[in-house]
């Protein structure tokens, strides 16, 4: 944008080298500050543990069979809890979007409870369905549910109306017009709101296992912590956190238009 | 199959509009938009129904597209009184309305599939088609790559490929230039003449009309009535050259002697409304 305004402008080109270099430049100071502070022994222990006491526990956590099972049990909840929300989400957003009615009767109580935190029905939800993975599950697809929801709904009524007009014109039946049409003319939106909706699946599934379970890697963050075992309990974050983009970054890959 | 001469029409008419009339609105707010329009299209035949903005020509093409089916008096293709969308009746709109995430042909094949056609069947029939509009190399294109023209004659393919007895077209070039309009319109003549597809052209634009038709429906402004019917006895097969005839000149300037009185009367009435709104507002 040649003609934007002073706020936006800018003397260094925005060429993807430059974007790099600003990265990694930032991303060298950081390290340099965290390892700096690690060695002023300002704090107390081990709360800054030197950058290579992290790089250590990477390496061992990388090949504990005790880090892969918690992963993959954290995985298969995000997962469970990402489809069954994904499933009632669309369904949901499908039938407000469609229904006027429907939609002024029920979209605002969406709306308003989708921010509020689920993390306080985990106890009815450990009443429900016990200690195990299914009351995680259940509060994922919750949490899930309303993004997928809401941003269904939305891209229902995005849809431009000429569109339904030719499949109508061309007699296409009920489930030509939602396969042919509605689905695919709202994939961006609806990957949108898988995308939010895997967010905070996963953020849900690692809240409840940090507060009550016996495995996964929020129950794993949890021990280290106990054992106040800090390099170990800043590896499993670093992982935790490029796990999270990673899955986000592939959504985002496929919700492009 | 070129025509040189006309081909003699057949005596069933392709399309009747019997008496039609829509209103819309109840009690004191009744907007009539179409009040007792009759005309019919011959098989074969190019018709234009022209009027000025306003005049009911879009709910008269919803109407006949059966995608208005609450209405007096009876489209009708043959016995059949048209009141859903009917599979004699391809339509064209004035929106750009290809599926953007649909390849050319894969939009062209679209109707095929509805009904479906074997997936070669339907290829080979919407590779036809596409040549026929001029896009054979863009088959594999996003409607995203292509320009307003190019959607446009994906559009007119997409209809074209089911094989429509009557091609119903609301404005289809409207949002083009005027160039861009002109050799579309040559391309409009040559497929109906190679196809002898029954046509019929909703506009506002009457060179266009005068360009492409054989008779000229001229409508009234609000309520859309049938002014006047005009017959365009200009040679086939004909091109846009015939834009410079003197023949031409003298259609156009013909009707647009009905149609200036109904032009100004739309106009005054939407300035009068918009005088209202500032004047409320």
């Amino acid at each position: 944008m040649a003609a934007a305004g002073s706020l936006t402008s800018s003397s260094i080109p925005a060429t993807p080298r430059n974007v790099l270099a600003l990265r990694l430049a930032v991303a060298v100071f950081i390290l340099c500050v965290w390892e700096g502070l690690s060695r002023s022994g300002l704090f107390y222990g081990e709360v800054v543990p030197s950058l290579l006491a992290i790089v250590v526990s990477l390496g061992k956590l990388l090949i504990d069979p005790v880090f892969w099972r918690n992963l993959q049990v954290t995985m298969i909840e995000t997962m469970a809890s990402l489809a069954i929300g994904a499933g009632i989400g669309i369904a949901v957003g499908i039938v407000l979007g469609a229904n006027r009615f429907l939609m002024r009767a029920f979209e605002p109580v969406v709306y308003y409870l989708s921010p509020t935190p689920r993390i306080i029905l985990f106890p009815v939800m450990i009443m429900w369905f016990g200690v195990g993975p299914g009351s995680k599950i259940a509060l994922g697809a919750l949490s899930a549910f309303f993004a997928i929801a809401l941003s269904t709904a939305a891209g229902m009524r995005q849809i431009d109306p000429i569109l339904i007009r030719v499949g109508r014109s061309f007699r296409a039946n009920v489930w030509q017009m939602a396969f042919k049409i509605y689905l695919p003319a709202m994939r961006v939106p609806i990957l949108n709101g898988i995308r939010l909706g895997m967010g905070t699946a996963i953020i849900t599934v690692l809240l409840g296992e940090t507060k009550l379970s016996n495995q996964g890697l929020g129950y794993m963050i949890m021990q280290v912590y106990t054992r106040f075992d800090m390099p170990g309990l800043y590896a499993l974050l670093i992982l935790v956190f490029v796990i999270a983009g990673g899955v986000n970054a592939l959504i985002g890959h496929f919700a492009r238009d | 199959m070129s025509i040189s001469e006309k081909t003699p029409l057949a005596q069933e008419p392709a399309l009747v509009v019997d008496d039609v009339v829509k209103r819309f609105g109840r009690g004191t707010e009744i907007v009539t938009a179409v009040d007792h329009m009759s005309f019919s299209v011959k098989q074969g035949e190019f018709v234009s129904v022209i009027g000025p903005s306003g005049c009911g020509k879009s709910t008269l093409f919803n109407i006949i597209g059966g995608l208005l089916s609450d209405y007096e008096g009876a489209v009708k293709i043959g016995e059949e009184r048209i009141s859903a969308p009917h599979p004699a009746v391809g339509m064209v709109f004035q929106e750009e309305s290809t599926f953007p995430w649909r390849t050319v042909i894969d939009n062209v094949a679209f109707p095929l599939e509805l009904q479906g056609v074997p997936k070669s069947e339907r290829m080979d029939r919407a590779h036809h088609f596409i040549d026929m509009v001029g896009l054979a190399s863009f088959e594999n294109a996003f409607p995203s790559q292509l320009s307003g023209g190019m959607k446009q004659r994906v559009s007119i393919a997409r209809t074209l490929v089911s094989q429509p007895k009557i091609l119903l077209m609301d404005e289809p070039f409207a949002a083009l230039d005027e160039q861009t309009r002109l050799l579309l319109g040559d391309k409009i003549t040559q497929i109906q003449q190679e196809l002898n597809q029954t046509t019929l052209l909703i506009t506002h634009n009457l060179t266009e009309a005068v360009q492409l038709s054989d008779r000229i429906v001229v409508m009234t402004y609000r309520p859309g009535q049938v002014k006047r019917i005009v017959d365009i006895n200009l040679p086939r097969p004909r091109t846009s050259d015939v834009v410079g005839s003197d023949a031409f000149g003298h259609y156009v300037a013909e009707i647009w002697n009905d149609l200036r009185e109904e032009a100004s009367r739309g106009m005054a009435d939407s300035e009068s409304a918009a005088s209202r709104r500032a004047a409320h507002g």
